[in-house]
Formats: C-alpha cells, sequence, structure tokens
C-alpha cells in the first residue's frame, strides 16, 4: 500500500489534455452548483464511473463518528443498490481495519493496487459484505480522505474490479485531489446547514421579537427576515423579503439622516461590516414610505456571522429599534422651544407670526398661514410661508380673491368660532369642490395641492383670537393626530403671546394719554425769553411717570418755572404730580414766596393718606427786566432737587441753588432761597435726577457729565441743546432707559434774532 | 444691622421693604444699614428707607446710615436727608 499526502495537481503543459485534469474541471463544476450535499456527492461519484472506477462510494462521518455513505456510483446499477443496502444492516466499524475507516482515523490515503480474498475478508463487516465485494471482483483499490480545514470528514474510495487496470501512484494523487475538492464542498455545504439549522433555532426566537430584523448577505441578498422586519419594510410576510432579489427593497423609501440629507446606503452598518469596518456606529434614520408618506425614525445597528476560521463576514445581522414616538416628541419639543422663543423677542407680533411660520416650513408642513382676528371681526392675514417662494404669490391672491368670512361654515372661521382645532386628511377633489366658492377658487385651491390641513386656534386665556392653518402638499410627509397635537400647542403659545402684547400695547397707549394730561399742554410765551421743555419717559412704558414741569405766571411781571419728581410710577404716583402742580399754582396765587409755596406743597403731601409719597421740587421764580429784556432776576427754591444750572453763552455751566429737604416725608423741612441773574445769551436749565443718574451703578452720566454737555453746545438752539442732552443720555443707557427725564430750559434771547 | 449691596431702585426695594418691616427691625433700638457696597439709590429706594426712619422714630427707635457711593452721597445731600438721618462713618461704631 503506498500512502502519500495528495500532492494538489497543477495544471501543467503536461497534463492539459490529461483527462485527470478534464475530470477536475468537470468535478469543479458539479461542486460549486449546488449546496444540496447529496446531489453533489452523488454527481461527483458518477463523475468518476466508469472512466477512472467501477465503483466510487463517498462515505462521511457523522458527529457521533460512525460512518455512513453518502453517495454510491456503480457502473453496474445492482451493485450500488447492493452496496447501499448491504451498508445499512452493516454499518462500517469506524474502529475496524476497512480501508475507509482506517483513512478516516488517519487522515491518509490508502493505496490498495491488488486486494486478495483474504484482504477483503479481513476488513469485512461480516461474511455477507467478505461475499459482496469478493463475488463483484473487488480488485484495486483507492482510499482518499475528505480532508477540509484540518478534519477528516469522510472517506471517497473508488473501485476497479477483476478486469480493470489497477491503481498507481497518479490515480492516488488525482483522488485524493478529488477527495480534496469534495471535503471542500463538503464543508460549506454543512457549513450551511449548520447555519440554516442554528437558523431555524434562531428563527424561532427572532420571528417573535418586536424589533425588526434582517440578515443579509455581502451580495445584499436577504436571507432572513422577522415578521417587524416584514412589517417595517412593507412587505407582507418575510418571505417576500428573502426572496425579493438585492436593491429591490430600499427603494421604495426615501431613507435620509439626521440632517435630512438623502442617505448612501453604503452607510448603513450592514454595508459597512462587509466594507471591512469592525464595529460600526448604529445609525439613526428617517425613512419615508414613498407610497404613503408615512414617516418613522429608525435605529439601525449591524452585527457581523463570520466565519470563525478565517474571519470572512458571511451575513450581516441588522436590528432596526423604531424610534419614531420618542423622536417626535424630541423633535416636537425643540420645535416648541424655538418658536416660544421667536414669539418672545419681540413685541410685533406679525414679524414674530411670520418667522413661526418659516419655522414650521418644511418641518412640519409645506406651507403655514396665520391669521388674526382684528377688533371688527373680519380676519386678517398675518403671516404665511411656503418652501416654494413662488408659491407664495399663489396663497396672496387666494387670500386677496377669497378672504375667508367670519361666519363660513367651514376652515379658518369655523375653528375660530369653536376654538377646536381641525384636521382633515387625503383631501380630494370632492372634498375642494365643496369648500370653493367658484370655479376660479376652486382652480386656485388646486393650484396650492393640499392633501393633508391642519388648522387650529390662536388661543389666548380667554378667546380664541385667530388661527394658524398647516398645509401638506404631498412633497415629503403628510400630516398626522401627532402633528395635530403639536400644531394646537403652538397655537396656544402663540394665542397667549399675541394676546399680552395686544394688551400690553393698549395699556401702553392709555399711559401716553394720561401721561399728555398731566404735563402742561404748551408753554406761555415769556417776553423775551425762549423757553423749551423736553420729557422722556423710560423704556418699559405702560406705566405714566413721576417726573413733572410747569410754567405759569406768578404775577404780572414774574413767571414760575417748577420741575419735580414723585417718587414711583402709576396711577398714584400720576396723582401726585397733578396735586403738585395745582397746590404750586395755588399757592402763588396766594403770594407765597418760593420757599413758602414749597412748604404748603409738604403740608398737603403730609395730609395724603400714609404711603411717603416723596417728592422733589425745583421752583425758579424768573423776574424779566421790564426795559429791554437784557437780564432778568431770578431766584430759585430747592426741596431736595438738583440745582438748575446757568450756562452762559460760551457754555461754562454752573449750579445756582441752596440745597433743601425733600418733601413729603421728613419733618421738619429747610428751604433757603437763593439769587441770581440771567443776561442775554444765557441759558436756564432745570433737570431731573434721571440725567445725572443716567447709567446708573455701571457708569453714571454724573453732574459732571452734564456740564460737560452743555459746554459742548454753546451755538446750538434751546431745542438743539436738549436734543444734545437726550441723545447724550440715551446713549449712555445704551437706548434702555429706566428712569424718566425731564429737561425745562429758559434762553434770554439777544437783542438781534438768534442764527439757528 | 442691614448690608445693602448693588443697586437700590424699583425692582430691588420691595425686598428691601419687606426687611424692615419685620418684627424684630421694628422693635430695635437703631438700625444701621450699610451703604458702603450700595452703588445707587433712587426715589423709590429713598423712600423706603425714610418711611422706615418714621416708623422707628413713632417707637422711640431711629434708622442710622454709613457712607455709601458719590452718587449716594450726592443724593442725601441734594434731598437734605443727611440733616435728618445720623450718618455713621463705619458700621463698627454703632451704639447698642
Amino acid at each position: 500500500m503506498s500512502r502519500s499526502q495528495g500532492k494538489p495537481i497543477g495544471v501543467d503543459a503536461q497534463l492539459v489534455s490529461d483527462p485527470a485534469v478534464g475530470l477536475l474541471v468537470k468535478a469543479g463544476a458539479v461542486l460549486s452548483s449546488s449546496l444540496d450535499l447529496t446531489t453533489t456527492m452523488g454527481q461527483v461519484a458518477e463523475l468518476t464511473v466508469p472512466r477512472l472506477a467501477d465503483l466510487c462510494v463517498i462515505d462521511l462521518r457523522d458527529d457521533d463518528g460512525s460512518i455512513r455513505d453518502v453517495a454510491v456510483a456503480a457502473a453496474r446499477d445492482g451493485i450500488a443498490h447492493g452496496l447501499e443496502e448491504l451498508r445499512s444492516r452493516h454499518p462500517l466499524d469506524p474502529g475496524g481495519e476497512h480501508p475507509v475507516a482506517r483513512v478516516i482515523r488517519s487522515g491518509e490515503p490508502e493505496l490498495l493496487p491488488e486486494m486478495t480474498s483474504m484482504l477483503l475478508s479481513s476488513f469485512a463487516q461480516g461474511s455477507e459484505h467478505a461475499r459482496f465485494m469478493i463475488d463483484n471482483g473487488y480488485r484495486s483499490a483507492v482510499v482518499a480522505p475528505l480532508l477540509a480545514r484540518g478534519r477528516t470528514l469522510g472517506a471517497l474510495s473508488v473501485l476497479r474490479f477483476d478486469d480493470g487496470q489497477p491503481y498507481g501512484e497518479e490515480d492516488l494523487d488525482l483522488v485524493c485531489e478529488l477527495a480534496r475538492r469534495a471535503a471542500l464542498a463538503i464543508d460549506n455545504a454543512r457549513l450551511f446547514s449548520d447555519l440554516h439549522g442554528a437558523e431555524q433555532r434562531l428563527e424561532a426566537i427572532l420571528v417573535n421579537l418586536a424589533e425588526a430584523i434582517t440578515v443579509v448577505d455581502e451580495h445584499g441578498q436577504t436571507v432572513f427576515a422577522n415578521q417587524a422586519a416584514a412589517d417595517l419594510l412593507g412587505a407582507d410576510t418575510p418571505e417576500e423579503l428573502t426572496s425579493a432579489r438585492p436593491g429591490t427593497i430600499m427603494p421604495r423609501f426615501l431613507v435620509s439622516d439626521e440632517q435630512g440629507e438623502e442617505l448612501d446606503l453604503e452607510r448603513m452598518p450592514g454595508r459597512r461590516l462587509f466594507a471591512g469596518e469592525q464595529q460600526p456606529e448604529p445609525l439613526l434614520v428617517r425613512n419615508v414610505v414613498r407610497a404613503t408618506g408615512e414617516e418613522r425614525w429608525l435605529i439601525v445597528r449591524a452585527s457581523a456571522i463570520a466565519d470563525h476560521e478565517t474571519g470572512r463576514i458571511l451575513y450581516a445581522v441588522n436590528v432596526f429599534e423604531n424610534i419614531t414616538e420618542v423622536k417626535r416628541a424630541q423633535l416636537a419639543e425643540s420645535f416648541m422651544a424655538e418658536a416660544s422663543r421667536v414669539l418672545a423677542s419681540s413685541m410685533d407680533y406679525a414679524e414674530t407670526l411670520q418667522r413661526v411660520a418659516r419655522l414650521a416650513v418644511p418641518q412640519i408642513a409645506d406651507w403655514c398661514a396665520v391669521d388674526v382676528l382684528s377688533e371688527s371681526g373680519e380676519i386678517e392675514r398675518v403671516a404665511v410661508h411656503h418652501s416654494d417662494p413662488s408659491m407664495l404669490t399663489l396663497a396672496q391672491r387666494l387670500d386677496q380673491s377669497y378672504r375667508p368670512a367670519l361666519d363660513e361654515p367651514l376652515g379658518v372661521p369655523e375653528v375660530i368660532r369653536s376654538g377646536e382645532a381641525r384636521i382633515y386628511t387625503d383631501i380630494d377633489a370632492a372634498a375642494l369642490a365643496t369648500y370653493a366658492r367658484d370655479s376660479e377658487h376652486l382652480a386656485l385651491l388646486e393650484a396650492i395641492g393640499a392633501i393633508d390641513v391642519i388648522i387650529v386656534p390662536l388661543a389666548a386665556p380667554a378667546r380664541t383670537i385667530g388661527a394658524i392653518t398647516l398645509v401638506c402638499t404631498g412633497s415629503t410627509r403628510r400630516l398626522s393626530h401627532a402633528d395635530l397635537a403639536l400644531a394646537e400647542r403652538l397655537g396656544r403659545r402663540a394665542g397667549t403671546t399675541i394676546e399680552s402684547a395686544r394688551l400690553y400695547t393698549e395699556r401702553t397707549r392709555i399711559a401716553h394719554t394720561l401721561q399728555r394730561a398731566l404735563l402742561p399742554e404748551s408753554l406761555p410765551e415769556i417776553p423775551g425769553a425762549e423757553i423749551q421743555a423736553l420729557y422722556s419717559a423710560a423704556g418699559e412704558l405702560n406705566e405714566v411717570g413721576g417726573d413733572f414741569y410747569d410754567v405759569f405766571p406768578y404775577d404780572a411781571d414774574r413767571w414760575m418755572l417748577v420741575i419735580g419728581d414723585v417718587c414711583g410710577k402709576g396711577p398714584r404716583a400720576a396723582s401726585v404730580t397733578a396735586l403738585a402742580r395745582h397746590t404750586l399754582r395755588t399757592a402763588a396765587t396766594g403770594g407765597q414766596s418760593p420757599a413758602e409755596m414749597l412748604g404748603t406743597l409738604h403740608q398737603a403731601l403730609r395730609r395724603q393718606p400714609p404711603g411717603a409719597d416723596l417728592c422733589t421740587v425745583c421752583l425758579v421764580m424768573l423776574a424779566p427786566a421790564a426795559d429791554d429784556h437784557a437780564h432778568a432776576r431770578f431766584t430759585v427754591a430747592l426741596a431736595g432737587h438738583p440745582p438748575p444750572l446757568l450756562i452762559s453763552a460760551s457754555g461754562a455751566a454752573t449750579p445756582i441753588g441752596h440745597p433743601g429737604t425733600l418733601l413729603g416725608v421728613l419733618d421738619p423741612i429747610e428751604i433757603k432761597e437763593s439769587a441770581a441773574e440771567l443776561h442775554r445769551g444765557e441759558t436756564l436749565l432745570l433737570y431731573t435726577d434721571g440725567v445725572p443718574e443716567a447709567g446708573r451703578s455701571i457708569e453714571q452720566l454724573g453732574e459732571h457729565g452734564l456740564l460737560e454737555l452743555c459746554r459742548q453746545a454753546p451755538s446750538l438752539t434751546l431745542t438743539g441743546l436738549l436734543e444734545h442732552i437726550e441723545q447724550a443720555v440715551l446713549q449712555h443707557v445704551e437706548g434702555r432707559l429706566r428712569d424718566d427725564i425731564a429737561l425745562l430750559a429758559l434762553h434770554l434771547s439777544p437783542a438781534k434774532p438768534h442764527q439757528a | 444691622m442691614l448690608s445693602l449691596h448693588g443697586e437700590l431702585d424699583m425692582a430691588s426695594a420691595p425686598l428691601l421693604q419687606s426687611k424692615l418691616e419685620s418684627a424684630e427691625i421694628e422693635a430695635a433700638a437703631i438700625v444701621v444699614l450699610d451703604l458702603q457696597e450700595l452703588q445707587f439709590i433712587d426715589s423709590t429706594g429713598l423712600r423706603i428707607i425714610l418711611a422706615a426712619h418714621e416708623r422707628l422714630q413713632e417707637h422711640g427707635g431711629e434708622l442710622a446710615i454709613t457712607r455709601g457711593s458719590q452718587q449716594i452721597q450726592r443724593l442725601l445731600a441734594i434731598t437734605g436727608t443727611e440733616d435728618h438721618l445720623r450718618v455713621i462713618t463705619t458700621p463698627d461704631a454703632t451704639l447698642v
């Protein structure tokens, strides 16, 4: 017996036309044609007969070690059946001396060129077997191990009977090569059937899992899918997926990533596994069913089934987790946060609503419109946005020509009246026709192409003040009840914000009206002098301010200039300013001196219900010279108020006056009058502490700042000077005034008219 | 003694007011307001302080203040408040 390791037979010139090579080529074709083990082995065995053998047997070793014949081929039919039948009754003993058993144990081939009867009897499985072999003339045999990945799977035996050519060394090499190739095919087939067995076990588990699972091979063929996957991917059964050709399933969907960019399917984790990536990251995808517009959010994960010897990836297992609910909720929250921020950013609600409409498109709908109910009961369009700007003209035409009226049965009017949200889906031609007023209206509506519509009320706490309309024209996704819930939230938020803004504006109007009533309508004319006042109320104006001023005749020759500051704001402060002006005017008619007038006012304030109404006042009594108005004497009385500034023609400013106690709380008060003179070309400036205190603690303008401003402005007109000061104050507070400012200025005009 | 920081104006005055209206303050013989860290007072703040002073006086007590920022000093001077409230140079110089 000859033994050799089966040498691989190369195709070299010598052997090209060799029938052995021809045999191997044919065997190769058979072996790669099918994974059905039995058929394949049968075909291989048949290939060898009759050219190479009179009888060919392929035996495999089972897991339990027993030897089983899987293929028998013989020139004469009867022999094949006979052997099979014999083997079934007398299987080969794996530990015995039969060449097949020995080869399987050793992994080494055996060449038995001449087998004597005695030899045959020595390894026969019983007398019947011996009889069979001898009677059929078993003469020569080659038994080659089926070796794959270092394991012996079985043996391939070829036999020639008495009249055949005995086998030699070349035959041994050929049979070993044939056996090697057959063994590889068997191994793969077994692997596949193992996998199939495992799959079947797994399927029992997977089929019932809620998560969608598919197993895909490197060609993209789905080899396994559970019912959840079928449901997700639009198939009735998993079989529909496994029988679908690669590349035919995914086109049913519009797949994009979180940013909305269409996804290259090579980025899917399963594909990346096959591309060599070890552990591809899970991917969040947005998957829209093209046919229905249904949108889903999925997390896709993939893991590999690899050949555990070579590491080659055989399959990718894809798991799809449906997180549509969670993702929608998250998107809804971030939308609401952004919308709220926009709504709160400005009091101009037409502007903020336009921005909100832009936010909603295309995230929620293809277009969005907002209508508001005016005071007169008209429905006014305040905002509209479409992702396609050319469609906006269409929307405007529709709005202009077919403005809905509050009494109409459907649409925005109905929502405003009922205060309830509405959703209309799958709008068809018939529905549009019912709603349209005439054929042109219908044409416009059809051009808009609405498929789904949501209308929600702008819900202010007490009433509905308008409606938001969302329209989907089917370009990307459809509107659902989840969108309705979000739209209702938006409607409430927008409604509340607008109502507050409107009320705010209302309060502001009232405040301004009131304020105007509390200040002098016009300033009297003082001969030889120019007089100007400026009042600037603090920023968030919906309350009346506490600063006041007044100018009135004291007697036939003299005038009273008043400026004051009542602590606080609002109706109470307003009433105190009115009291102050009234009290001072009345005291003047009684002939009281400025200091006495302030004492009277102080008493009046003390008599008010407790609440410590503080008031600071600056009084200037002016006595212009009767003859040529070249100068004027004046008296200053201060009660807790900054002193007026005497500004020379060159701009140098000097405070005039003696500090006095503020009125209304401390007792007793101390007021000291001061006297000075104003000359032609000079200005007397009275102001409230909002001016020097502008900038508060950060960086106050201060009295020195005010003096500097006066110094800068000698060539300005009186109005110019006041505006110069106001501008400086506003700059100092970066436009946001926190305290009122009031300025009252008197300029003694030169003889010639002043050039502005 | 109460120490004030930052700005005392319409917004922050109510906070001070509620502190000054508490029982223990009302019963104290002298309440010192430490204004050294205070940057700014407007008329509302002043009103709270003066109202508290008046209330304390009714019970025989008084309100004293420390010196504060330049703006505060100017305000107190213009309004004649310094003539009515005791001004303490340092808080440690309190007499209790």
